[in-house]
């Protein structure tokens, strides 16, 4: 009974702490962060290390065409990036203007299905559409038309009024508060930069690729002109934290898997030390200690199989509820995740691999935790068993 | 009379602890079919040993224990094991039965590593819970029989594949006086009935008193063997 509830324990903890590792915001920050930057984006040389619109660059069909002609790549989407006030009523606020290509937008990170009011862009609207956290503050409402006011391209001033077409609810707080959304051409009119993008976003399925694209593209741009980078590249620090994270993941594993084999090593030991007399018994009155380690490795596996079969059924359950209703998450971490658009929240995953891996884990430890009685039978002295 | 245990010279000597004791030293003696012997003498004066010897349990340092014209300390582990199984009855004075099995199943237990069959086995168990007077409580596990019971179920168990002699090491140390003669009274009956050979180790003077032969052990050595029938 010992045994079959430590390895049920050992169960629930090992697979537990997986789903929630693997749920964590190391991989969610990973996956979304990729998603919403792309995995690899293409700039004018200067731009990341100075992000004006002045180091931005006018779309070169040629270099266009030389990016799309690499293998894994799918397609580009265009983004004209800058900043600008924006100005409703009483209300001022520094945005962050995204002029994008709308469709392409919203095939790579599902704007469209985020608007909670009013329609989305088209390509060659006059419009525009923003963040619902922005659209409060500004007190402006579909229909209404919102003055914008920055630096255009080489110094030229930028001002206008756009009417809303929509509201969109951006998943990060941060973002959904300072985001306007407008079709690549306006923007492109708006900041006076015909032809004008400050970045190229590369699109294609695989993230396991990102570093070979990047390089692919990096080979056959003019790399005094151009520079391809991957995601990592671009937001260093998170992936330090992400690293980080991931290794103390993996000490806490090994820590965890280590205390589970002392758990079930010492539950094994101390069953076996009091049966010992028992077993002695057994051979003294004629039974083979063959037999007898055969019949023992078939309770120990026996027992191990039923409670790594009730630490499963008492995980799913566990797991299935921390994924329907994640921890939320506080602090530096939260406020990070949320500047990439990504709620600060941590559900667990409910994935067959963890359960299939951490199962297999626990029965290799149980499987050698079940060879000790078998030697502690082959070495037993019977008389000294028997007298206990 | 036929021979089941011929001893000759028997020695036993541990060299494990600091002064070497010489635990049997040159014992020979010979066993009887239909004895009910005691081996006797004090605390520490080599009857634990000298059973196991018998037994198999432990080997001699020199000397024989010739049972059926096999000196048993020449076999294998493994054919000695089989030995026992197929020869010797062992009870013990803790009972030592195995605590997750029922009455009945203690009882089998040696039947089933003969691997008689169920008829067979349902047969003897249930004829020797009526001769030794624990009929009904076959399914009842070792830690719900009082002390009495527990070492009637051993006695079974002992008896149950029809060994050629039953070794009992203070068999009565644990039982109270009502018990004790509830159980030599079974052994007795069995021994005088069934002619079943028992060896005893005990210094319990109700047992002494019931024995037919009484063998006198004094720091490993028999110094007196006495038959009283
Ligand atoms: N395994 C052993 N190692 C060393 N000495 C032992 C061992 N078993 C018994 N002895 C010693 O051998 C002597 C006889 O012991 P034992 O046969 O148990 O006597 P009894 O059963 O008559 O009390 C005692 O002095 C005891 O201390
Ligand atoms: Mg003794």
């Amino acid at each position: 009974m010992i045994t079959i509830s430590s390895v049920t324990l050992a169960v629930v903890l090992a697979i537990f702490m997986r789903s929630f590792q693997e749920g964590s915001y190391g991989i969610m920050v990973e996956t979304a962060v990729g998603k919403f930057s792309g995995y690899v984006q293409v700039h004018q040389k200067d731009y990341w290390n100075d992000k004006t619109i002045d180091n931005g660059m006018v779309v070169n069909e040629q270099l266009i065409k030389t990016i799309k002609n690499i293998d894994e790549i799918n397609g580009v989407n265009l983004r004209l990036e800058s900043f600008s006030l924006a100005s409703n009523k009483m209300n001022t606020k520094g945005t962050m203007i995204m002029g994008v290509e709308p469709a392409k937008e919203d095939a790579m990170i599902g704007l469209k299905n985020k608007i909670v009011k009013g329609e989305y862009i088209n390509a060659n609207d006059q419009s525009i559409i923003l963040g619902s956290g922005l659209a409060k503050y500004l007190d402006i409402d579909v229909g209404d038309t919102l003055v914008l006011l920055g630096q255009g391209h080489w110094g030229q001033s930028a001002i206008n009024a756009y009417p809303v077409k929509g509201i969109v609810k951006i998943p990060s707080p941060v973002l959904d508060k300072q985001v306007i959304f407008m079709p690549l051409l306006l923007a492109q009119s708006y900041f006076s930069f015909e032809n004008g993008v400050t970045s190229v976003v590369v699109i294609f399925e695989d993230p396991d690729y990102t570093e070979e694209v990047s390089a692919a593209i990096n080979a056959v741009i003019d790399t005094t002109q151009y520079q391809a980078m991957t995601w990592q590249k671009m937001t260093p620090e998170l992936i330090q934290q992400i690293e980080g994270d991931k290794a103390g993941g993996i000490i806490m594993i090994a820590i965890l898997y280590m205390i589970i084999a002392f758990g079930v090593f010492g539950t094994v030991l101390m069953m076996t030390e009091e049966r010992k007399r028992e077993f002695a018994v057994m051979v003294s009155i004629g039974m083979q200690k063959k037999k007898l380690m055969l019949i023992s490795f078939y309770e120990t596996l026996m027992m191990n199989l039923v409670g790594i079969i009730a630490g499963i059924l008492l995980t799913i359950p566990i797991v299935y509820y921390y994924k329907v209703n994640p921890i939320t998450l506080t602090g530096e971490m939260a406020e990070s995740m949320e500047q990439f658009g990504i709620e600060a929240v941590l559900p667990t995953v409910l994935d067959f691999n963890i359960f299939l891996n951490n199962t297999l884990i626990i029965i290799v430890i149980t499987g050698i935790a079940a060879i000790y009685p078998l030697f502690s039978i082959l070495k037993m002295n019977v008389i000294k068993s028997l007298r206990g | 009379m036929k021979t089941v245990i011929e001893i000759k010279n028997l020695q036993k000597t541990y060299t494990e602890t600091a002064v070497e004791v010489k635990a049997v030293n040159g014992v020979s003696l010979i066993f009887e079919e239909g004895e009910f012997t005691a081996i006797v003498g004090p605390s520490g004066c080599g009857k634990t040993t000298l059973l196991n010897l018998l037994g198999g349990l432990d080997a001699p340092t020199s000397g024989q224990v010739i049972i059926d014209g096999i000196d048993i300390s020449t076999l294998s582990s493994r054919k000695i094991i089989d030995f026992r199984m197929k020869n010797i009855g062992f009870v013990f004075q803790a009972y030592n039965l195995i605590p997750v099995l029922t009455a009945k199943e203690n009882a089998e237990f040696i039947m089933q590593l003969q691997n008689k069959s169920k008829v067979e086995r349902e047969t003897r168990i249930a004829e020797l819970f009526k001769a030794i007077g624990i009929e009904g409580k076959e399914d009842i596990r070792p830690s719900r029989l009082s002390g009495g019971q527990q070492q009637r179920v051993a006695v079974a168990r002992a008896l149950a594949s029809k060994p050629k002699f039953i070794l009992a090491d203070e068999p009565t140390a644990n039982l109270d006086s009502v018990a004790t003669s509830e159980l030599l009274d079974i052994m007795r009956k069995l021994n005088e009935e069934e002619n079943i050979t028992f060896i005893f180790a005990t210094h319990d003077q109700r047992v002494i008193d019931r024995a037919r032969r009484v063998v006198y052990l004094e720091d490993g050595v028999v110094t007196k063997d006495e038959l009283k029938e």
